[in-house]
């Protein structure tokens, strides 16, 4: 019986070892059972043969493998042609076998790229879950839809936080799942007169009613109208076209980057969450602490480096702990590296938070989308923090978007940190959101904070970095930089 | 068939050399012989076994006994291999080698005691 599966184990190696030794592989076998029995002896024999397959099967197959290689290379020039890789026919059971995994492969291929569809990067669940559970003192962007549109029921925000989108579309990006009630989608290139005039009359009524400049809402009123009177939107049929066309019109007229009109393909949600149920506070308690705030890494590196790795901006009233103590870990680094690479935005109290430790006063910290305000400011010093005075060095990406670039746009202004690595996305998201309707929505400021470094802001250019490196560099680069320094000291 | 490598000699490669030294044997022969003299400790498994036989013939630090010899030898129709001159070679001055690191062990104090 043994020495059947034994026979059957050997057929795992080439043919070729097999022909030479296989007779005398299996009388070895023969051999050894016959002088080792007894219970311990026989599961060694078993423990011996079963490694000298794992090892011997592998190696054989390497050795044999080359000559193929080498049969191959004999090509007589674009002459099809094939060779014997054996001197018999494969058996029936042999072409079974292989018929069968071949049909387990495609299958597994085919509903791996199935699944490959409803796949969702890692941004997607972040933002998934700001959408579900936005913090208590979150933005309530309230959206009009058809039936409201000039009913003025679209609220102002009391405070902002910056929405973790894509830098495409800087706006609060549709939620499938949300949208789901509303209308079948409109594909690109079938927007029609009524969807045109519809949205242009949109845009201006929440503009007259909304705009914090009401005189340049006016403007910008009239200049669409004119532009639609000389029939210049008629021939646009493509909904991304039209957004694009009409958020340049506005901004040539305001020279304002915030105003922004949107399209979107997949349909808007109908009525972004505003209600904070206790439920929702809980599931986004506990996101927050699986994902530790969003704090990926924070680790001292070689020559005393603090090393921190944050990929959003969670809100400060869930993870205020978690982030001192990031910092208390780091209190002793001689210079910090704060890794954004990732960062998709978040919360402005959080930016202020982080912001704190790097000051040895209260710093004004510029948000273009709230009034200035008490918390518009660092709360610095923080007591027995020690990294006020150390080097500090941002690691910055065409990713970073949104708050992270907040915090960037205000270290790189107080000439508090280098900034090393690409030009950030440049997303402010400094506008409040009002829905049109189902593909169409507008952002609109409607505070007028103060910058005091410049009149723009980091709305569609991003902040450029003062060391550019490629992204996967960035690190190596900032370590580099800060050990110079240390070492001049 | 592309030529499996000796340099450096791998130990089972070693063992089975040495096992040759003094007298022909087979296969299983070996295997007995290799484990005997490594204590028990290498037990060598069929695979490992006929490569490493493989590729001392192919470069023929041993041979295979005709079958005429085997018969002389009488017992079951086995194939027996015979040290040659070459692999005889080989055996000394891979001992040569592990003698010098043992100097080397030995002067750095790594070996207790001044056996060998």
């Amino acid at each position: 019986m043994s020495e059947t599966i034994y026979a059957f184990l050997l057929r795992l190696f080439p043919s070729q070892f097999r022909e030479t030794y296989g007779e005398e592989a299996l009388q070895l076998f023969r051999d050894r059972a016959r002088d080792e029995t007894g219970l311990s002896s026989r599961a060694r024999l078993w423990f011996d043969l079963l490694a000298d397959l794992v090892i011997s099967v592998p190696r054989e197959y390497f050795y044999a493998e080359p000559e193929l290689i080498a049969a191959s290379g004999q090509h007589f020039g674009g002459t099809p042609s094939f060779y014997f890789l054996g001197d018999s026919a494969p058996r029936p059971g042999a072409l079974l076998l292989g018929a069968v995994l071949s049909l387990v492969a495609a299958l597994t291929f085919s509903s791996l790229l199935s699944q490959g569809g409803v796949h969702k990067p890692r941004n997607a669940s972040a933002r998934q879950l700001r959408q579900s559970a936005p913090p208590a003192h979150a933005a309530r962007q309230v959206a009009g839809n058809k039936d409201s549109l000039a009913a003025g029921t679209n609220k102002t925000l009391s405070s902002a936080s910056f929405e973790q989108g894509d830098s495409d579309d800087s706006m609060p990006a549709p939620i499938n799942e949300a949208g789901a009630s509303v209308a079948a989608p409109v594909g690109r290139g079938n927007l029609d007169a009524a969807e045109r005039q519809l949205v242009v009359d949109a845009a201006i009524t929440n503009l007259k009613q909304h705009y914090v400049y009401p005189d340049r809402a006016q403007k910008i009123a009239e200049t669409l109208l004119a532009h639609k009177k000389r029939g210049e939107y008629d021939a646009i049929a493509d909904g991304d076209t039209f957004a694009h066309q009409l958020t340049k019109q506005m901004r040539d007229v305001s020279h304002d980057m915030h105003l922004e009109l949107v399209y979107s393909r997949d349909p808007l949600p109908p009525q972004p969450t505003e209600e904070q149920t206790p439920e929702k506070l809980a599931r986004y308690r506990e996101a927050m602490k699986q994902i530790n705030c969003a704090f990926e890494k924070v680790e001292t590196l070689p020559h005393n480096i603090g090393y921190l790795k944050l990929n959003f901006f969670p809100d400060r009233s869930e993870c205020e702990q978690t982030v001192t103590a990031a910092m208390v870990s780091l209190n002793n680094a001689d210079a910090l590296i704060i890794d954004l690479r990732d960062n998709r935005g978040g919360m402005p109290n959080m930016v202020a938070l982080l912001a704190s430790y790097l000051f040895d006063h209260p710093e004004y910290f510029y948000n273009p989308r709230e009034n200035t305000t008490q918390e518009s400011w660092t709360h610095s010093p923080v007591p027995g923090n020690k990294l006020a005075d150390k080097p500090v060095y941002v690691l910055t990406s065409s990713r970073t978007i949104s708050g992270a670039e907040q915090f960037c746009y205000n270290l790189k202004m107080l000439k508090r940190a280098t900034l090393i690595g690409e030009t950030t996305g440049g997303a402010a998201h400094a506008g409040v959101w009002h829905r049109i309707d189902d593909h169409f929505g507008m952002g609109i400021p409607e505070t007028k904070p103060i910058n005091p470094y410049a009149a723009s802001d980091w709305a569609d250019t991003g902040v450029e970095p003062d060391v550019k490196v490629s992204v996967p560099d960035a690190l190596e680069a900032a370590v580099k930089l800060a050990q110079t320094k240390l070492q001049k000291k | 068939m592309p030529k499996r490598k000796l340099d450096p000699l791998p130990s089972a490669a070693f063992q089975i050399l040495l096992s040759l030294a003094d007298q022909d044997l087979h296969g299983y022969g070996i295997m007995r012989q290799v484990a005997e003299q490594t204590g028990g400790g290498m037990r060598l498994g069929p695979g490992t076994l006929y490569s490493s036989i493989q590729s001392l013939l192919e470069a023929k630090f041993i041979e295979e006994l005709d079958p005429s010899e085997d018969m002389k030898l009488g017992e079951e129709r086995r194939r027996y291999y015979r040290l040659t001159s070459a692999g005889r070679k080989l055996a000394r001055s891979e001992a040569d080698r592990l003698a010098d690191l043992l100097r080397v062990a030995r002067s750095r104090k790594i070996l207790r005691g001044d056996y060998v």
